[in-house]
């Protein structure tokens, strides 16, 4: 058994035990050897439940959201991405700081269950280690740059305005809404969605690529600058849309206009969307 | 009222106004009995901060071949600040549009004095020319 399992079950046996917390949302075993879904656990008897291996790929932030007036405190594992998403939370005013005990996992990156490979998001992550926590487990390692994460976004940039079209035309004709995508992103948190609004006017329901692109595109600038690059949309979507390459545009093109900002990273910084500055670039004269 | 075909296409375009400037300037232009083209459609908004970009999908959506968003200059909102969360929020917008392949003159944001009626004359004249050069929008239209 690897050694941060060990460690992970004694921590969440003692939070449950000692009343610190009244469950722990972490990883369990699922029905296949590639499938590690989150695990529940609000009995420290149960602890054994859980594990840590290459497959632990669920983001588990979001699942405190899932009873927004939960009373009680909850003890999360939070990997690097986890950790931002907590941010995103707090930051969001959708859950407080006080009634999250946090334990970090320094990771190291986790395998697609298809490809057996470096999953994509752990490919391009910037953050392995949690940016906050009150318990570590593991090696801390430094946040590393990897511009090359915006390679695919700098290539279509270049391509003709048909081109581009006919890629992002090709690419929504397939989405089926399920709005997976939405579910599992931190950063989509509003309890009221646009696209589940029945009034007309917000988002048709008729299912054709016209519809899918408004929803797409309204989703990803919605998020634009509060995105974590957790990589969650890209990875559940279910019919393998590039969500990232929206995504990465527009922290691409924030970061050049308005200066360096990595969102989730602290709670302090207020997102650039949701801010001002008088000498921003004029454009509009 | 003839149906809009192929052949006599005339281009649709949504000028979204603010309340204060934008909106008085184009009013101004009737006062002087200037004239614009006839391809525009204003809508009268509080502030240029009100137009939720999501808007802006939805108008190529729906059938609009350019969006013009219009509002104070910069220093002069009505609410003080307004504007300078547009200029924000439409510089990354204008690049997003573009990243998916509508072509950059389709969409203009432009800062628009109650006094400068020739400036929205100019503009939405200027737009107008653009859009008829480059065609009907059907890149984000329904049933493609
Ligand atoms: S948009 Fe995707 S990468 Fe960004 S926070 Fe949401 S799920 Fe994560
Ligand atoms: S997860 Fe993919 S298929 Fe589902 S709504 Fe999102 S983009 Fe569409």
């Amino acid at each position: 058994m690897n050694a941060i399992q060990i460690k992970m079950r004694e921590v969440a046996g003692q939070l449950l035990s000692l009343g610190e917390v009244d469950r722990v949302i972490g990883w369990e075993k699922g029905r296949f050897a590639h499938q590690s879904p989150p695990a529940f656990i609000t009995d420290e008897t149960k602890v054994e439940r859980l594990i840590w291996d290459e497959y632990c790929l669920t983001g588990t932030a979001k699942y405190l959201l899932d009873d927004p007036y939960r009373a009680g405190k909850t003890g999360l594992f939070a990997r690097g991405c986890d950790a931002r998403a907590i941010n995103r939370l707090i930051q969001d005013g959708q859950v407080k700081r006080e009634n999250i005990v946090i334990i970090g996992i320094c990771c190291t990156g986790m395998s697609d269950s298809v490809s057996r490979q470096m999953a994509a998001k752990c490919c391009d992550c910037t953050h392995p280690t949690p940016v906050v926590y009150d318990l570590m487990i593991g090696e801390p390692v430094k946040p590393v740059a990897k511009p090359e994460r915006f390679k695919a976004v700098a290539e279509l940039e270049q391509k003709a305005a048909q081109e581009k079209s006919e890629y992002w035309t090709r690419q929504f004709a397939k989405c089926i809404r399920c709005y997976a995508c939405r579910n599992i992103c931190p950063a989509c948190n509003c309890r009221e969605c646009f696209a589940d609004q029945y009034r007309v006017g917000w988002l048709g329901k008729q299912h054709h690529t016209a519809e899918n692109q408004v929803f797409g595109l309204t989703r990803a600038y919605h998020i634009a600058d509060r995105c974590i690059e957790c990589g969650e949309c890209a990875r559940v979507c279910p019919v393998g849309i590039p969500l990232m390459e929206l995504n990465r545009k527009l922290i691409k093109d924030i970061q050049q206009l308005f200066g360096d900002y990595h969102a989730g990273v602290d709670s302090e910084t207020a997102p650039p969307l949701g801010r001002y500055s008088l000498d921003d670039m004029e454009e509009f004269m | 009222m003839a149906l809009m075909t192929e052949a006599n296409w005339e281009p649709k375009v949504l000028a979204f106004c603010c309340n204060w400037c934008s909106y008085s300037g184009a009013d101004l232009v009737g006062l002087n009995r200037m004239k614009y083209p006839e391809n525009v459609r204003i809508v009268r908004v509080p502030c240029s901060a009100r137009v939720n970009p999501q808007f802006i999908i939805r108008a190529f959506q729906r059938g609009a071949d350019g969006v013009l968003v219009a509002g104070c200059h910069p220093g002069d909102c009505h609410y003080s600040t307004g504007n300078y969360y547009t200029r924000r929020r439409f510089l990354v917008m204008k690049r997003l549009l573009e990243f998916i392949g509508i072509e950059s003159q389709r969409f203009q944001a432009r800062w628009i004095s109650g006094a400068e009626a020739v400036k929205f004359r100019d503009t939405v004249t200027k737009l107008c020319e653009d859009i008829k050069a480059l065609g009907p929008q059907r890149k984000l239209r329904d049933q493609k």
